[in-house]
């Protein structure tokens, strides 16, 4: 009976959309999927950081989502550092396109 | 027996989170005047889309002139969709544009990028 | 190639034909030298063009006006500022640093022991240190200088260093810049072609180089602002800003465009923003230095 109202409450968890299941996701193993995402963020931002290219609110949104975190908003913090890790990709992604001079077209070399 | 219960939640959970990532973009996309409207704040916020520190918009409060006036847009962009690249990111086509990729770079979201696309897609 | 050519020309005979290897041989040369040019550009063709660009872009400025930025291509900008120079803001900032500079430290020592020359110093900077592999900035310098007499060094974007340089550009005014790139060092051409590099990169989440605003769209106007020409960026630093209601240093200003753009900035004085003075300041080889500045 009990495991049958679960699932039927997850399923209808899962239909819905991510901002209202937000309370749903409170416990210590959300916290663990949580906190990974966090670190793979924190990694990203390393890695650009490491060739130049970290951009500047990496940082502040993994901060951000550690505080989230920690008041137990998972869901917000998920989406934080899903965007901070993006960013860290993004930027790491940037900075090696860069390494290569390329000379602007406009100044006109002889 | 509650261990299950809870494993159960935290994974309809993050499915609901992926599902309502995906969901969110063609529901706005097809969106009618509200979107518009809307699409016209994040163009104008200097936070958001910042359209007139580079470009013109007639009637807009002072726009700058780095980049071409937002104007006759159907007639430049062939389609929504084209409109929507260039907005996403202007290196694709002209590879020296200093246009900020504001999709690609997730400078605006996409639920964001498709009101500012439904917007200077009337201008 | 070369190789392969020269190979070539080796299989004539001796006395042989010598009138056609002298021909081989000097095809060999231009093409070699050909080559080079196209892989690499040197400093001194670097900023003919870079300066040339903006002949052509602002037919009708002098190049020494661009010592003056943006007010050099904008007639009522410029009036405003040609009033704010009148009771120059930066003033009491020359003065406490004309203080700072004769005031010994607590060993008795002062920066003209150090600087032996007397405090006109700003022309003497950027320059490559042979010794330390590096280029040194004239804040850097400084800091050395106190360090070397016990006393800690000072920070560098904001505070009291900006009197004291206010001070001493103040006392380098009409100098002109003159960045060297000693040849017999090749980290220093290698320091300066990464702060090229860095100056072209795009980079921050909005995905601007340097010369997106100050080369490409120089004169153009965001928003309400008209975008400074990188060519006399350099001349008039430390500059006081309205903005920042004080004045402040270079790598305080590379500081703030990089923030602007939604990079994480570098450390003031940093390789990357020593390099990037090194490159700046040699495309402004041949303008006169008139700092302090005062900008909007």
């Amino acid at each position: 009976m009990h495991k049958k109202l679960a699932l039927l409450f997850s399923l209808l968890a899962g239909i819905l959309c991510a901002g209202i299941t937000t309370t749903s996701l409170a416990d210590e193993a959300s916290a663990a999927k949580v906190q990974k995402l966090i670190d793979a963020a924190d990694a990203a931002r390393k890695e650009a950081a490491s060739v130049g290219g970290e951009w500047r609110d990496t940082g502040k949104m993994i901060k951000k989502a550690k505080a989230l975190l920690s008041k137990g908003d998972y869901v917000a913090a998920a989406k934080l550092a899903n965007d901070a890790a993006k960013q860290g990709h993004l930027g790491y992604e940037q900075a090696m396109s860069q390494k290569t001079l390329k000379m602007p077209s406009y100044l006109h070399y002889e | 027996m509650i261990g299950n219960t809870k494993k159960w939640i935290g994974t309809a959970g993050a499915i609901s989170i992926l599902a309502g990532q995906f969901l969110v973009t063609p529901a706005v996309f097809a969106a009618g005047s509200d979107a518009i409207e809307q699409g016209k704040k994040i163009a104008y916020d200097r936070k958001k889309g910042n359209c007139l520190a580079c470009h013109n918009i007639i009637g807009a409060p002072s726009p700058g002139n780095i980049a071409p006036a937002l104007v006759a847009m159907k007639s430049r962009y062939p389609t929504k969709a084209d409109l929507r690249m260039q907005i996403w990111d202007a290196t694709i086509k002209n590879p020296e544009s200093p246009m900020p990729p504001f999709g690609k770079h997730g400078i605006l979201s996409e639920a964001d990028l498709d009101k500012v696309v439904a917007y200077v897609w009337t201008l | 190639m070369c190789r392969r050519h020269t190979h070539d020309s080796n299989t004539f005979e001796d006395g042989k034909n010598m009138k056609q290897l002298f021909r081989r041989l000097a095809l060999v040369v231009i093409s070699c030298s050909f080559i080079t040019t196209v892989q690499a550009t040197t400093p001194e063709e670097d900023l003919a063009v870079f300066q040339n660009f903006f002949k052509k872009r602002f037919p009708n400025v002098e190049t020494e006006d661009y010592i003056n930025g943006t007010y050099a291509i904008d007639p009522i900008g410029r009036e405003n500022w040609e009033a704010i120079e009148e009771f120059p803001p930066y003033e009491p900032f020359i003065d406490e640093g004309q203080t700072m500079w004769e005031t010994p430290f607590a060993n008795g020592k002062t920066y003209k022991d150090c600087f032996p020359d007397g405090p006109a110093l700003a022309g003497k900077y950027p320059r490559w240190d042979k010794e330390k592999g590096m280029v040194m900035t004239l804040p850097l310098a400084l800091n050395n200088c106190r360090k070397a007499n016990g006393e800690k060094p000072l920070k560098y974007k904001k505070g009291s260093i900006n009197s004291l340089l206010s001070y001493l550009s103040y006392q380098s005014r009409g100098q002109i810049t003159n960045v060297e790139i000693p040849s017999d060092d090749p980290r220093a051409l290698q320091a300066y072609e990464d702060g090229k590099r860095f100056y072209y990169s795009r980079r921050g989440q909005l995905n601007f180089s340097c010369s997106h605003c100050h080369l490409q769209n120089a004169g153009m106007v965001l928003r309400t602002e008209i975008l400074s020409p990188a060519l006399g960026h350099t001349t008039h630093f430390p500059v006081y800003r309205s903005k920042w209601g004080t004045v402040g240093t270079l790598h305080r200003r590379f500081t703030g465009c990089n923030k602007q753009v939604r990079a994480k900035p570098f450390k003031a004085h940093s390789e990357e923003y020593r390099n990037l003075e090194y490159f700046l300041t040699y495309m402004s080889n041949g303008l006169p230095l008139n700092g302090p500045g005062a900008r909007k």
